[in-house]
C-alpha cells in the first residue's frame, strides 16, 4: 500500500469523523429530502425504522468515494462542503427505487403486527463506514454519541434495513454499552413472492451475523424459488461484491463486481440481493437484479 | 485483472474445495478433532513459556538439540553455527524457513541450497515466492513450468512434455541433491511437548528424504506449532493434511532425537542409518507479543490453506494480497505477527468464508479488522 492511500485513508477517517461527530452524518446530505419517503409514520417512538439512509444514498456513495480524495487535497473547509457543488444527488429513478423499497418493507412489517415510528429528518447516521475501514477507536467514540442520542429519544428498539447498519448497530454491543435491541427486518416477518433466482448473499447478513440459513428457510417459504451452486452461493464459498473495497480503489471493486456477477450469472439471469450496496455494486454487470425487498409482499 | 491467475485460481478451487468437503463428510472424526486441538492449542497459546521449556526438556532427553531464537537474526546464527563448513544442505517447504530468510541467507555464503518440495522447487528456479501455503507455484500455469524446466534444468523439456516427465525429471535432478546433501533443514507441522517430536506430513516423498539421509537434521519453527501431547501432534496433522484437501497423507514423518539402535545388547547407540545430529530450533518472531494482544487468536492457524479459496481479495489479487509467503487471509495475520506488516489488510473486504472453512475456527474477519485498525490509527 503506497503512502498517498494511507494518507488518503487518514484524511477521510478525519473528515468523516468530524463530519458524525459534529452532525451525526459522514459527509453532507440532504436529509429532509432523504426523509420524505414517507409521511405516514408516527414520528419517534419506543421502536423505530432505521434506514440510516442507506437505501437512500447507495446509488452516490461510489461518487462520493471518487470526490473524496478531491474535497482531502483540495482542503474544502468543512461550512462550503454542504453547498450544492458538492451535494451530489441520486437520479430521479434511483431515488424512487429506492423510496419505493422502504415503503414496501414498511407494508410487509405492518401486515406481521409490527408497529414503529420513524425519526425523519433526525435519523442520524449508523457509523458502519468506520467500522468496516478498521476505525475502531472512532467507531466506539461515535457509537456513544449515537447510543446517548438513541436513550435521548426514548428508543428501545431498532428496526434496520440494511445489512451495514444492522453490523454496525450489532458490533456496536459487543465493544460498548450499546443495550437498545437491533432487529433486522427479514428476522421479523414472513413474506410471499414467486420467480426463480440466485442469491447473492449480503456477506454481513450471511456471515458475519449468520443469517444465511434464516434468510434461505423464508426466501424458501415465500414460494421464491432459488438456484444453488456450491462453489458461487454457499455460506464458504460465496463471496464479496467488491464494494467495501471501493474505498480504496474504485477499478478493483469493480472488477470484483465483474467476476462476482459472471459467477451469479452462470447459475440464472436472475439476481436477487439483499443489500443496496450489492445492488449498486453487481447492477452494472447484471441486467436483471433486484433486492428482495422489491419482490416480496 | 491477470488472465492467467483467474484461470489457475478457479481450477485450484475446483480441484480443492468439493474434495475437502467430502473429505469431511466421510470422516466426521476430523471436525471433533479440530474443535479438541483448538482447545489444546488455546491451552498452549495461555502457558507458552511452560510448554516451550517442555519440549526443550523432552527434545533433550531424546537426545537432540533445543535451541529458542527470539528472532530472525538469532534463528540464523544459531543455524550457522549448526552447519559450519557443510555446503550441501537441501530444504523442505515451509514458510518459516521463508520468515527468517534462509535460502536467501545460505545462499550468500556460497553455500549449494536445494528446495525439495517440487512446488517450492519452481518457485527457487523461477526466484519468485510462493503464491500460497501448501500449493506455493499454484500461480505458474504448465507452460510456464515447462519453460523454467527448459531454461534451467533440461533443454528437451518443452510445452508439449507431460506432467509426468516434468516430475521425471524434477525427481531425477534432486535424487543427485538429496544423495549429496549434508544438511536437510525443515519446518515442522507439529511438535509434541511431552515428548520433544517433531511432525511433518507430505506427499512427495522429499521429507523423507530431507529428514533421514543428510547426518544433521535441523527442524525450525515458530513456537506456536507447539500442542502439549503426541496425540495432540498428531491430530494436528491430520485436521491439517484434511482440509488442505489431502486425505490420508501419503506420508507423516515422526522425529524424535537422531537416528539410534538398539540392536545390539539392547544398548542405545546414536547415530544409525539415519542423521548423527538433530535440531530444533523454535522462534519467536513476534509471536509471543501477538499471544499477548488482542490477535492471540491468529496464532491458532495450523495453515492448512482452506481459507484462500474463500476469499474475493484472494481470489483477485492472488500473492499480492498479503506479504509472500504469509499471503491470503491468514497472512494477514502472520504478516502482522512476525513482520507487523499491516497495510494489506486495507484489501480484505470482510466477505467472511474464511472464518466459515476455518478448522480452527478464528474469527479472521475481526483479526483483520484489528490489524486495519493498527495500521490506520494514526
Ligand atoms: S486461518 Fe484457518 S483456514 Fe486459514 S490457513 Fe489458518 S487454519 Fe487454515
Amino acid at each position: 500500500m503506497d503512502d498517498d492511500t494511507l494518507n488518503r485513508i487518514l484524511k477521510m477517517k478525519n473528515m468523516v469523523f468530524e463530519n458524525l461527530m459534529e452532525s451525526y452524518l459522514p459527509f453532507p446530505i440532504d436529509k429532509k429530502y432523504y426523509s420524505s419517503w414517507t409521511d405516514k409514520l408516527p414520528k419517534d417512538g419506543d421502536t423505530v425504522i432505521y434506514t440510516s439512509y442507506m437505501y437512500q444514498i447507495s446509488g452516490i456513495l461510489k461518487r462520493y468515494e471518487k470526490l473524496f480524495p478531491k474535497i482531502s487535497n483540495i482542503n474544502v473547509p468543512k461550512r462550503l462542503m454542504g453547498l450544492s457543488k458538492f451535494l451530489i444527488k441520486p437520479g430521479e429513478s434511483e431515488i424512487k427505487r429506492s423510496f419505493s423499497i422502504m415503503n414496501n418493507i414498511v407494508n410487509i412489517l405492518q401486515k406481521n403486527h409490527i408497529n414503529f415510528g420513524y425519526l425523519y429528518d433526525d435519523e442520524p447516521y449508523s457509523g458502519a463506514i468506520l467500522l468496516e475501514s478498521g476505525f475502531l477507536k472512532e467507531f466506539m467514540e461515535y457509537g456513544n454519541k449515537l447510543n446517548d442520542f438513541f436513550k435521548s429519544r426514548g428508543i428501545k428498539r431498532i428496526i434496520t434495513l440494511d445489512p451495514h447498519t444492522t453490523n454496525a448497530l450489532k458490533r456496536l454491543k459487543t465493544m460498548i454499552n450499546f443495550d437498545i435491541d437491533v432487529k433486522n427486518y427479514i428476522e421479523l416477518i414472513n413474506f410471499n413472492g414467486s420467480g426463480e433466482y440466485v442469491i447473492h448473499d449480503s456477506c454481513l447478513y450471511s456471515r458475519a451475523m449468520d443469517m444465511y440459513g434464516l434468510i434461505r428457510d423464508k426466501i424458501n417459504k415465500s414460494g421464491i424459488k432459488i438456484n444453488e451452486n456450491y462453489l458461487t452461493t454457499s455460506k464458504d464459498m460465496g463471496t464479496c461484491c467488491g464494494g467495501p473495497l471501493s474505498l480504496i480503489s474504485v477499478n478493483d471493486s469493480d472488477e470484483i463486481a465483474k467476476l462476482r456477477s459472471e459467477k451469479l450469472l452462470k447459475i440464472n439471469n436472475n439476481v436477487l440481493v439483499m443489500c443496496p450496496l450489492c445492488y449498486q455494486n453487481l447492477s452494472p454487470h447484471v441486467e436483471n437484479i433486484k433486492d428482495l425487498a422489491e419482490v416480496i409482499s | 485483472m491477470n488472465y492467467e491467475w483467474n484461470v489457475s485460481i478457479d481450477k485450484a478451487i475446483l480441484n480443492n474445495a468439493p474434495n475437502v468437503n467430502k473429505i469431511l463428510e466421510d470422516n466426521p472424526y476430523i471436525k471433533e478433532t479440530a474443535k479438541e486441538l483448538r482447545s489444546k492449542k488455546l491451552d498452549v497459546l495461555g502457558n507458552i513459556d511452560f510448554y516451550i521449556d517442555k519440549t526443550e526438556e523432552s527434545v533433550k532427553r531424546s537426545g537432540g538439540n533445543f535451541h529458542f531464537a527470539k528472532d530472525s537474526s538469532e534463528a540464523m546464527e544459531i543455524v550457522k553455527g549448526i552447519i559450519k563448513n557443510n555446503k550441501n544442505i537441501v530444504l523442505s517447504k515451509s514458510n518459516v524457513l521463508y520468515e527468517i530468510k534462509l535460502r536467501e541467507e545460505l545462499s550468500k555464503l556460497g553455500k549449494d541450497v536445494w528446495e525439495t518440495d517440487l512446488g517450492e522447487y519452481l518457485v527457487q528456479i523461477n526466484n519468485d515466492m510462493p503464491s500460497h501455503l501448501i500449493a506455493p507455484a499454484i500461480h505458474l500455469s504448465k507452460e510456464r513450468i515447462s519453460k523454467l524446466l527448459n531454461e534451467n534444468l533440461d533443454k528437451s523439456i518443452n510445452e508439449n512434455t507431460s506432467v509426468e516427465d516434468m516430475v521425471k525429471a524434477v525427481r531425477k535432478f534432486l535424487m543427485e541433491k538429496y544423495l549429496a546433501s549434508e544438511v536437510g533443514i525443515t519446518g515442522a507441522n507439529a511438535i509434541s511437548a511431552d515428548t520433544g517430536s517433531v511432525l511433518l506430513i507430505e506427499n512427495e516423498g522429499n521429507i523423507r528424504m530431507d529428514t533421514v539421509l543428510p547426518g544433521i537434521h535441523i527442524a525450525i519453527t515458530g513456537i506456536d506449532k507447539i500442542v502439549p501431547t503426541l496425540k495432540d501432534a498428531f491430530n494436528e496433522v491430520i485436521v491439517q493434511a484434511s482440509y488442505a484437501g489431502f486425505y490420508p497423507p501419503t506420508y507423516i514423518n515422526v522425529t524424535s532425537g537422531p537416528s539410534a539402535t538398539g540392536d545390539i545388547e539392547l544398548q542405545k547407540v546414536s547415530p544409525a542409518t539415519g542423521p548423527r545430529e538433530f535440531h530444533l530450533i523454535v522462534i519467536d518472531n513476534g509471536r509471543k507479543e501477538a499471544i499477548n494482544s488482542d490477535l492471540r487468536e491468529s496464532l491458532l492457524c495450523i495453515r492448512c490453506g482452506r481459507c484462500y479459496f474463500s476469499c474475493p481479495a484472494y481470489k483477485y489479487y492472488g500473492k499480492d494480497f498479503g506479504d509472500s509467503p504469509y499471503t491470503g487471509p491468514t497472512g494477514i495475520m502472520w504478516s502482522a505477527v512476525t513482520a507487523k506488516k499491516y497495510d494489506k489488510s486495507l484489501l480484505c473486504m470482510h466477505s467472511g468464508g474464511c472464518k466459515e472453512v476455518c478448522p480452527m475456527d478464528i474469527n479472521i474477519p475481526e483479526m483483520i479488522e484489528k490489524i486495519k485498525f493498527r495500521y490506520t490509527d494514526k
